[in-house]
């Protein structure tokens, strides 16, 4: 008794649950409902490319109205790419992918071999033809065989059925895009747990370690080569080739040369460094009455400092490679020939005026201060990547890629078969077709395939023959 | 460049341009008239612009030794020659020479925008100087300009289907039709038949108004029936979709090589990320009888829609892309 009322107890405790769980997998096998965390998906990835990525709040505060702004900050969607929404919605398309896999797609793409009441598909058709039950079965069997189908017989009920089919295996193609679709979320999953990536610039000479890796990368020099090309809107300065020579040490301690490329990555105990950029860093010399204050020295670009016991500040805004000499104004050569550097002043937030200084002459700051450019060094911008997901991402979307295409181009249809004996020496042959994508696609198909199976057999007698429709409802 | 070579260049793109426009004309004519020799003439000269694209393309590769497709004007002209060629083999397959004149069209149209781009012989920037660009960019561009084609027939089963709908209203047999469709009307094709799940039964109310002898009505029972657009869109979106899918790939396995990351959330591979998922919304409804017909027809254009953003309006009016041909 008591045995039984714990039993009981444990069922009605269950069931709500079993319940609830068999409601979930429903609402997430749903495919509208699928679709629309697709549409979401979609949704929020545009918004990523219209709202530019990963700026700070004044950006967004300068670019757009007030209210937006706060919007966009508040939303997470300056970073929405890595918010808690997009992961979560990515999330749950897996979720619905798999309820869907395991109780739509399996069902409907892999159906068991069951018969079917013929005249309730739309494509069928019926052929009289001459013969016995079993002789007409075998030959009709035979026909489907000769042309490519797999033939299958099965008994139900005493009512021998025949099943026909083609590219029967590429059923599962369905199966196999949903699975890649799950590897390359398995290998974004690995890379968030154990990558990481970033992004250093070296000085000629100097030299940078990778903190995660404690790689070194001593940059010995870097080059660029930019080519003057007349084109029809006139002269444009043209990158070429960008490259740097590095000594990097690794693991081993051993320190190796490299020659690091755009489009050539070099490889350090797996992890791969990036030539992404370059730029110009000036050696900023600034005095006081003539001696040197401490403060500034090599200032990249968007680099600044401020000048001691003041509220100004100065900031490098960007190198000119060349200055026109006849108008003081930058020219349009980017190449170090007359270089000069753009710098902006600051008095506490406020901009107080920006100047082009050529390099090596110095300018009036007041109070006795001067500022010179005296020297640039190339520097070069580099990225790096431990991505220990990579391999399973790669392999995720060929299969992906595969499954889609044997989803998408191949059409798996049946032919559901069965002979009937209409009298002595006439039998009536029944025959139906589903595809995985519908009727309409087949039905062309479907009536070549009825008229080639009329031509072939011998038929019972022409005037019947010709009255039985050949595709009712077509 | 010599000046002989460039006039070659330049005759081409003239014969180009010159022949879709043509082309555009006799097709437009072959969709209202249904004249063979309209379709002939029209098909011919579509290849004809085709081909003097393509030459013009290898031409240009030829005489400067740069790869073409570096910059927005060789991508507009492959996108160009790519949707006539892909049109031309539907058209072989399926008979899709009543959506010529609209691809030809635009085809004109995004050709001769693209000569407003072409700055003359420039060598790629450093980023775009790699085999990649010659598998990535030709995948990319034959996908969006297969999805144009796609568009061009999804714009001839919405004016069957919306004619249908107004001729259904008008008509006895359409009320009929209509009142036995329930909401939503004949507009969805799918609600005429509903116990067949197909769309095949077509437009009733079309072709009593063609039986009694209404001229438009007659000339629109000439074009393939919806079933057949809805299948023919199909098609050329699950071939292309995988296209696109590929696209992605090669990119994603450039990025990795050139950047260090197979993904960078850049504007232009997001937008392309984007257009996918709307056409794999497409592929995925198009699974339910439901929702083929009209309804899966409104989601192609969408999905065209944002194909034009992703290839255009990226480089247009979105900055900061590693894609920017200008970088
Ligand atoms: C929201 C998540 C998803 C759900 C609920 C879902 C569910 C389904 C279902 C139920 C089918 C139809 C099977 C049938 O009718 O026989 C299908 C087809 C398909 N799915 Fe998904 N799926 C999802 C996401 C994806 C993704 C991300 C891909 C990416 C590759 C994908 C690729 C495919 C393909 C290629 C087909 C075949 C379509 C055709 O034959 O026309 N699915 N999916």
């Amino acid at each position: 008794m008591e045995a039984r009322s714990a039993a009981g107890l444990t069922a009605s405790f269950t069931s709500p649950l079993r319940a609830a769980w068999r409601d979930a997998v429903a609402l997430f096998a749903n495919i509208p409902f699928g679709v629309s965390l697709l549409a979401l998906w979609a949704l929020l990835t545009l918004i990523g490319v219209v709202i530019e990525q990963g700026k700070d709040a004044s950006f967004y505060a300068s670019e757009y109205a007030p209210p937006l702004a706060r919007l966009i900050v508040r939303l997470d969607l300056e970073n929405i790419y890595h918010s808690p929404a997009y992961i979560g919605v990515l999330g749950l398309i897996i979720c619905s992918m798999t309820a869907a896999t395991f109780t739509k797609v399996i069902p409907r793409r892999i159906p068991r071999l069951n018969p079917v009441k013929i005249e309730a598909i739309p494509l069928h058709a019926s052929v009289r033809v001459a013969g016995d039950v079993e002789s007409v079965r075998e030959r009709v069997g035979a026909f489907f065989a000769a042309r490519g189908w797999q033939v299958r017989k099965r008994e139900f009920g005493g009512a021998e059925w025949t099943f026909a089919d083609k590219n029967n295996w590429a059923r599962r193609g369905v199966l196999v895009a949903h699975v890649g679709f799950v590897i390359i979320a398995i290998g974004t999953t690995i890379y968030w747990a154990k990558g990481y990536s970033g992004q250093f610039a070296v000085l000629s000479g100097q030299s940078a370690t990778i903190p995660e890796s404690g790689a070194r990368i001593d940059l010995e020099r870097f080059a660029y080569r930019i080519d003057p090309i007349r084109t029809k809107a006139g002269l444009v300065y043209q990158p070429i080739d960008y490259v740097s020579n590095a000594k990097v040490t690794g693991r081993d301690g051993l320190a190796r040369e490299a020659v690091i490329r755009v489009n050539q990555p070099y490889d350090v105990d797996g992890t791969l460094i990036y030539q992404a950029t370059y730029g110009f860093a000036i050696d900023f010399r600034l005095t006081r009455d003539g001696r040197p204050v401490p403060g500034p020295e090599m200032l990249k670009e968007g680099e600044g400092f401020t000048i001691p016991g003041t509220s100004r500040s100065i900031q490098y805004q960007r190198f000119v490679g060349t200055i026109d000499r006849a108008t003081g104004q930058p020219a349009a050569d980017p190449r170090p020939n007359d270089p000069g550097v753009v710098v902006q002043a600051f008095d506490g937030d406020q901009p107080a005026g920006a100047a082009l200084i050529p390099l090596g002459r110095a300018v009036d700051l007041g109070a006795g201060y001067k500022l010179e450019a005296a020297r640039y060094v190339l520097y070069s911008g580099f990225q790096y990547r431990y991505d220990p997901g990579m391999l399973w991402v790669g392999i995720g979307a060929l299969v992906l890629l595969a499954g889609a295409c044997v989803a998408v181009y191949l059409l798996p249809a049946r032919l559901f078969v069965l002979v009937r004996e209409v009298s002595p020496g006439a039998s009536e042959v029944g025959i139906a077709a589903t595809t995985v994508k519908g009727y309409d696609i087949f039905e062309e198909r479907f009536r070549e395939i009825v008229e080639a199976l009329r031509r072939s057999e011998p038929a019972h007698d022409t005037a019947s023959a010709e009255r039985v429709p050949a595709l009712k409802g077509v | 460049m010599d000046p002989t070579r460039q006039l070659i260049d330049q005759w081409l793109l003239g014969i180009g341009i010159g022949a879709y426009i043509a082309a555009a004309l006799a097709l437009f004519a072959y969709f209202l008239m249904r004249h063979p020799l309209l379709r002939t003439i029209g098909i011919s000269l579509a290849a004809a612009g085709c081909v003097a694209q393509f030459g013009e393309l290898g031409a240009r590769w030829w005489m400067t030794g740069v790869w073409p497709l570096t910059n927005l004007y060789g991508s507009l002209s492959l996108f160009s020659a790519a949707s006539v060629a892909i049109f031309l083999v539907f058209t072989a397959r399926y008979d899709l020479a009543f959506a010529g004149g609209f691809v030809t069209t635009l085809a004109a149209i995004a050709f001769t925008y693209g000569t407003t781009w072409n700055e003359g012989y420039m060598p790629a920037v450093p980023a775009l100087q790699s085999y990649w660009i010659k598998i990535h960019v030709p995948i990319v561009i034959t996908a969006y300009a297969s999805f144009m084609v796609a568009f061009s027939v999804a714009l001839i089963y919405l004016l069957k289907s919306v004619a249908e709908s107004r001729y259904a209203r008008r008509s006895v047999v359409g009320a009929a039709a209509l009142s036995a469709a329930g909401p939503g009307g004949a507009a969805n094709a799918y609600a005429i038949s509903p116990g067949l799940e197909t769309i095949r039964s077509g437009t009733p109310a079309l072709d009593q108004a063609a039986a009694a002898g209404d001229a438009t009505a007659q000339w629109l029972t000439g074009l393939p029936t919806l079933a057949k657009l809805d299948i023919m869109q199909y098609r050329i979106i699950a071939l292309r979709w995988s296209l696109l899918a590929l696209g992605i790939i090669t990119g994603a396995m450039w990025a990795k090589e050139a950047w260090g990351a197979y993904w960078q959330w850049d504007p232009k591979e997001t937008a392309a990320l984007a257009s996918w998922i709307v056409y794999a919304i497409y592929i995925h409804l198009h699974t339910r009888p439901e929702w083929r017909g009209t309804r899966s027809t409104i989601i192609n254009v969408i999905g065209f829609a944002s194909i034009f953003f992703c290839y255009l309006g990226v480089n247009v009016w979105i900055g900061g892309s590693l894609h920017s041909y200008k970088m």
